[in-house]
């Protein structure tokens, strides 16, 4: 019996089914925009970024002790239990939201494509294989990191569900915690599935690309937005206990209630928010059996329609170029905002990076600090300040850069950096501003203009840090990552954007406190950044534009002794 | 006249150009040829002003080009071997890029861009980005951006490389044309047969070095070569007053 069922794995794993399989599975990993050594040490990091997931589980399990120490020292099982509604909703919440980040991640090969048509077509491999091949993939893919998430949290499951009450068996905790999160995880893939399909069925070939990146970086933003949300879920238990009705709202409560039920729940509000679940859950199941079974129907038609022959929704509008403005700068401007509204890679390093400012921002203002509106937005402005430089220094299609080259003209290479200049003023300054200034009329009312206005001007202040020694045109110089040592810099981007924060809520403060020292604080950031800007201007006047990156000078020594 | 005097390249240890020394006149397509590896992407880089050389000079019409490059860089066009473009443009997108680059005004653009992509066959094709575009589509744009500015010398490394037969026969015509008003064609490649039809001096080049110079008779079609025999079957017109055209929208 053993023999015939390994007899029959075998020949399951090695026929075409098992092999494309696993050449989707491993091109999982491989996001489109790495070179094949980039691929290979990302597999690694993805795979050891699953053992820095347990030891997470670890680190929060530790944390978690002390509270349900006290909690058991109270002898109060009410508390015990709105503790534990929150933190069963954390530990859905979080493999959720996890899962959700990887499958946006994979999201080009969720479903066989154009070059899986044109490659596996002519083979002698039925159309029936390569879908359940794709869909296993899929399946494995995802499932290794819900795994993954699920025993890492396992000793935080066991932590809080030992309690001296004797409310539920361990065990029966355990098992209904396994089955609600596995769903609460599947439903977070299914439904990134169900929006990459729509698009897959509904647009262009040329609409698909960029649409389905600009999908991509908008989820990717919500998905950040939400890691502050996430944080907050252990204290929604006292909310959900009163039925508030906006819980129906919050998937990971959906699948808490499945949780509960499968404990042996009767209570009405868990009851139909575990409907809910299940509920939403079949109907995108159903959507994407659906979709799959469209697209199998259709594959030649789907994968064979022409490039559209529509002009294209996107156009740089005429008023966010200046009137007047010279050839050199409108064509540097179009050329910025077209790749960064097309090229996947530049628009999710920009969208992600700023998206955490975003998360921070949200989070920031539920604290209870009356300051913290002050400080807030200079978080955000921080981060899409990352954010667009980190964006604008990766290269697009570098062998096509020596359009630039042949046409770099001293005449004209100012215009060409004073549209770089507007671009990331506009992303630096503008959307933090936009976004600051109806939270900051909320919270502040009397000041909100003055503050926001400091901001600004701190901002343009901001914008000659972003564009350091700035001489490329966006996206054609070669980069060369690893300049400094990753810790280094990590921990330096974060000592400089805390210290950009407290500066700038510290200026923001100072500016709202009273007539004089708004006037003060005013003059002197206008002069900072109108003699700074001066300064961008000379520089670029006279400095060749860089098409190739080029490691420090000076090298640090580790001067070890000998 | 484009002239190189002595024209080196060295790459560390490797010599890839040594002393190389030839004259484009005004008026005719000289042919660059030269096996793989012999330095000719070398020599059209360092002519286009993309590489420095190691020793050596270029001049046009008797002016250095280390003298004022971004005056010289203004009279090149330049097609390179591989149809290296932004893919993520439309063919639109990169030709108004390309002229913005250039310095031309908005309405110029709007008048240029579009008749060009007309007369290279590449309308159609107009709202899909250059990544769906085929390897001779790209070349077409290409020849429009390296056109666009009217210049006076055309520097084309293998253009034809990836081009079907009516893209070809266009090009040949615009080259032709282009070189009989008064301009200069230098033409890289390694194929004996379209330095034939085309140009009307070789130089050849062998491990860096030029190993042999000469004029090229005219080279007589025949009439019953496979090519015409193909545009006679397939009812192709004749390209002579499309590359007209074009050199006509070149000079607008």
């Amino acid at each position: 019996m053993t023999s015939t069922i390994s007899a029959r794995w075998r020949q399951v794993r090695e026929g075409p089914e098992g092999r494309l399989t696993e050449h989707f599975f491993r091109a999982m990993f491989d996001f489109g925009f790495l070179s094949e050594i980039g691929a290979d040490s990302f597999t690694r990091v993805v795979v050891g970024s699953v053992g820095g997931l347990i030891a997470l589980g670890l680190v929060l399990t530790r944390g978690y002790m002390i509270k349900y120490a006290v909690l058991w020292r109270l002898g109060s099982p009410e508390r015990y239990r709105l503790a534990l509604t929150g933190d069963d909703m954390l530990i859905i919440g979080l493999p959720m939201l996890l899962v959700a980040f990887i499958t946006l991640l994979v999201s080009h090969s969720l479903f066989p494509d154009e070059r899986d048509f044109r490659i596996l077509g002519p083979m002698p491999v039925p159309r029936m294989v390569v879908f359940r091949a794709k869909l296993a993939a899929v399946f494995l893919f995802t499932g290794l990191f819900t795994t993954a998430a699920h025993v890492s949290l396992m000793p935080l499951m066991l932590l809080i569900s030992i309690n001296p009450w004797g409310e539920h068996t361990v065990v029966s905790r355990v098992v209904a915690w396994v089955i609600s999160g596995a769903a609460a995880s599947a439903f977070a893939v299914l439904a990134i599935t169900a929006i990459v399909g729509v698009l897959v069925l509904v647009l262009s070939r040329s609409g698909l690309h960029t649409l389905s990146g600009m999908m991509r970086s908008g989820v990717l933003a919500g998905l950040v937005v939400c890691l502050p949300l996430v944080s907050h879920l252990p204290a929604l238990g006292r909310s959900l206990s009163d039925g508030a009705a906006w819980m129906m709202f919050v998937p990971p409560a959906w699948f808490l209630g499945l949780q509960r039920v499968l404990q042996g729940s009767a209570d009405p509000i868990l009851v139909r928010l575990a409907l809910i679940g299940l509920g939403v859950f079949l109907i995108v199941t159903f959507f994407i059996a659906a979709i799959y079974a469209v697209l199998f129907r259709q594959f030649e038609r789907l994968m064979l329609r022409p490039a559209s022959m529509s002009a294209p929704w996107f156009r740089v509008p005429r008023f966010v170029t200046l009137p007047g403005a010279t050839p050199a700068y409108r064509g540097v401007h179009a050329f910025t905002v077209i790749t960064l509204v097309r090229s996947q890679l530049h628009q999710g390093v920009l969208v992600g990076v700023s998206a955490i400012g975003m998360g921070f921002l949200i989070s920031l203002l539920g604290a209870r600090f009356r300051n913290m509106p002050l400080f807030a937005p200079f978080v955000l402005m921080y981060l899409c300040g990352l954010g667009a430089r980190a964006s604008l220094v990766l290269p697009m299609e570098y062998r096509a850069n020596w359009i630039f080259q042949m046409t770099e003209d001293q005449a004209t290479r100012r215009d060409q950096l004073r549209a770089v200049d507007r671009v990331v003023t506009r992303f630096v300054v503008g959307l933090p501003v936009l976004v600051a200034c109806p939270v900051l009329w909320w919270t502040r009312r009397a000041d909100a203009l003055i503050v926001t206005v400091v901001l600004a001007l701190v901002g343009l202040v901001f914008v000659h840090a972003v564009l350091h020694e700035w001489r490329r045109i966006p996206f054609t110089c070669s980069y060369l990552p690893g300049k400094r040592f990753i810790g280094h810099s990590v921990i330096f981007g974060f000592f400089l954007g805390l210290l950009f924060t407290v500066f700038g809520g510290v200026l923001a403060g100072g500016a709202a406190s009273g007539t004089a020292p708004a006037i003060i604080i005013i003059v002197i950031l206008s002069t900072l950044a109108f003699v700074l800007r001066r300064q961008r201007l000379a520089l670029w006047r006279d400095s060749p534009l860089m098409f190739e990156d080029e490691f420090p000078d000076q090298l640090q020594q580790l001067e070890l002794q000998r | 006249m484009l002239e190189t005097r002595g024209l080196s390249k060295r790459y560390g240890a490797f010599l890839a150009l040594d002393r190389v020394t030839f004259q484009v006149r005004r008026g005719e397509i000289l042919g660059y040829l030269g096996p793989n590896g012999s330095g000719k992407s070398t020599t059209v880089n360092l002519i286009v002003g993309l590489i420095d050389p190691s020793a050596g000079s270029i001049w046009l019409d008797g002016v250095r080009m280390d003298d004022d490059p971004i005056a010289y860089k203004r009279r090149i066009g330049y097609v390179p071997e591989e149809p290296h473009l932004y893919t993520h443009l439309t063919a639109i997108e990169y030709l108004m890029l390309v002229g913005r680059l250039r310095g031309f005004n908005e309405q110029t653009l709007g008048e240029k861009v579009p008749a060009l992509l007309k007369l290279l066959l590449l309308w159609e094709s107009r709202y899909a980005t250059m990544a769906a575009f085929s390897k001779g589509m790209r070349q077409r744009v290409l020849l429009a951006a390296a056109l666009m500015h009217n210049p006076d010398v055309l520097v084309l490394d293998e253009p034809f490389s990836g081009l079907d037969v009516t893209a070809g026969l266009l090009f040949r015509t615009l080259l032709r044309l282009f070189a009989a008003g008064d301009r200069m064609v230098l033409f890289s490649t390694h194929r004996f047969d379209m330095v034939e039809k085309l140009c009307s001096r070789v130089v050849i080049l062998s491990h860096g070095r030029v190993v042999a110079e000469r004029e090229i008779e005219p080279f007589q079609e025949q009439a019953t070569s496979l090519e015409n025999v193909f545009v006679e079957v397939t009812g192709q017109e004749d390209f002579t007053p499309v590359a007209r055209e074009i050199l006509d929208l070149m000079q607008a």
